[in-house]
């Protein structure tokens, strides 16, 4: 019987994960970097007054998540990539169950998202004149989409970094899994920017946590055959 | 840790086209050490990862028992040690903070006076405990390896070329730690020194 909990497991995987990124910033830098450029390019040469009024909901939600997913991408790829690389994979494998594993690096994601989206979301709202009438909406969708994206990119990430580590394959593999999600994120955002109800992002969000759902749910079963074979 | 024996029969491993194992059987033992010897590639290091259940047989199988009884195979690694060249611990971690995290891992969270006195017991002095292991020597490194895979005092304790990268005060520590689990625990040793060959009780020589 293992005298350790699964919850205790996945709160040392997550330490331990903080506490390298802390010292080593390769996500962070990489995250941050690739968020902020792409932020000051669009706003740059796009800016708020180049795009015609009725248009601004449309484009502008979806300009903020092109923002997000790619500046994500660049980061949250590396999860598992950096264990087989540096050799600790095994030694992680042989000492921690499965589901620790992948419970404490998708914390660790869903904690890197979080600090990205309150980065570049109130900057993007800035530098874009990008008026949200329902904040709270906005806000519901922004969590949800964390949760989402965060557990499509850990499942890939495992995938790939057992496939020798192509982040092109990462590419591949997040398409028909994260398509549709920026899709339903798009449409919360802009009906978030659009009313003050909360009500208004209701239909975009049961998308968003369906299919966030529904992939977490995969992915606690997937992982542990990812992980060992 | 109770008593457990390993028992490998009939073992072979292909990669593609090529086998590097062809049927070896064996047994581990509680008190006893495996001396795994043979020249490079005739699959030392593969029959150890087989063992450890993180490499699959192409033929054969492993059985952990317990007395009478065969432990299931999602307990071989609560019960498992395992230090090797294609193993490292975390290089932004210090020596303690690598064991304390390994520790909790396995449900043995030692008190830091304990894992400073395992580490010193392996030849890494306390002025190192602190550092990040990315500064540590080679042979540092190996240390802290070592201490990784004898934490929670295993059953089953696999050492692929131990003493790698250590100098003559390293080697003695790892034949001291050796020498310790071999009172309680089945001890399998991959190798081709001279030097740790004469650590076996039983030997089982590998062919290319």
């Amino acid at each position: 019987m293992r005298a350790s909990t699964l919850l205790s497991e996945s709160l040392a995987v997550l330490g331990k994960e903080l506490t390298a990124e802390l010292r080593s910033r390769v996500a962070l830098n990489a995250i941050g970097l690739f968020g902020l450029t792409t932020l000051i390019a669009v706003a740059y040469q796009i800016g708020p007054y180049q795009i015609q009024e009725q248009d601004r909901p449309y484009l502008l939600s979806a300009l903020l998540w092109i923002i997000l997913f790619f500046a994500a991408t660049s980061g949250l790829s590396r999860v598992f990539v950096k264990e087989e690389d540096a050799h600790t994979a095994k030694t992680l494998r042989l000492a921690a169950r499965p589901l620790a594993v992948f419970a404490g690096k998708y914390l660790f994601n869903l904690i890197l998202l979080s600090a990205l989206f309150s980065l570049i979301v109130p900057l993007y709202c800035a530098l874009m004149s990008y008026r949200v009438r329902g904040v709270a909406g906005l806000a519901v969708v922004l969590a949800a989409g964390a949760v989402a994206l965060a557990s499509t990119s850990t499942i890939v990430a495992a995938i790939i970094a057992r496939a020798s580590g192509s982040t092109t394959l990462f590419a591949i593999l997040s398409v028909p899994l994260v398509l549709p999600l920026l899709v339903m994120l798009i449409q919360g955002t802009r009906a978030a920017a659009a009313s003050a109800e909360l009500a208004a992002v209701l239909p975009a969000l049961q998308g968003i946590v369906s299919l966030g759902g529904a992939v977490l749910t995969v992915s606690v079963y997937l992982f542990p055959v990812v992980w060992h074979d | 840790m109770e008593a457990i024996s390993v028992e490998f029969t009939k073992v072979g491993k292909r990669f593609g086209a090529r086998a590097v194992l062809a049927a070896v059987s064996g047994t581990l033992r509680p008190g006893e050490v495996l001396v795994v010897a043979g020249p490079n590639g005739a699959g030392k290091s593969t029959l150890l990862n087989i063992l450890a259940g993180v490499l699959r047989p192409s033929r054969g199988g492993v059985a952990y028992r317990r007395g009478d009884e065969e432990v299931p195979r999602r307990e071989w690694f609560e019960n498992l040690g395992m230090a090797s060249p294609d193993m490292a611990v975390y290089e932004e971690l210090s020596a303690i903070e690598n064991l304390r995290f390994f520790g909790r891992l396995r449900g043995h969270a030692l008190a830091d006076g304990a894992l400073a006195e395992l580490l010193e017991t392996l030849g890494l002095p306390v002025r190192e405990h602190h550092r990040a292991v990315g500064t540590y020597s080679s042979g540092m490194k190996q240390r802290v390896k070592l201490a990784q895979a004898a934490l929670h005092a295993p059953a089953v304790l696999l050492l692929d070329e131990p003493s790698s990268n250590l100098d003559a005060a390293g080697h003695e520590a790892v034949a001291a730690l050796v020498a310790r689990f071999r009172a309680r625990a089945a001890v399998a040793v991959a190798t081709n020194d001279p030097r740790e060959i004469a650590w076996g009780d039983a030997r089982l020589d590998l062919a290319l």
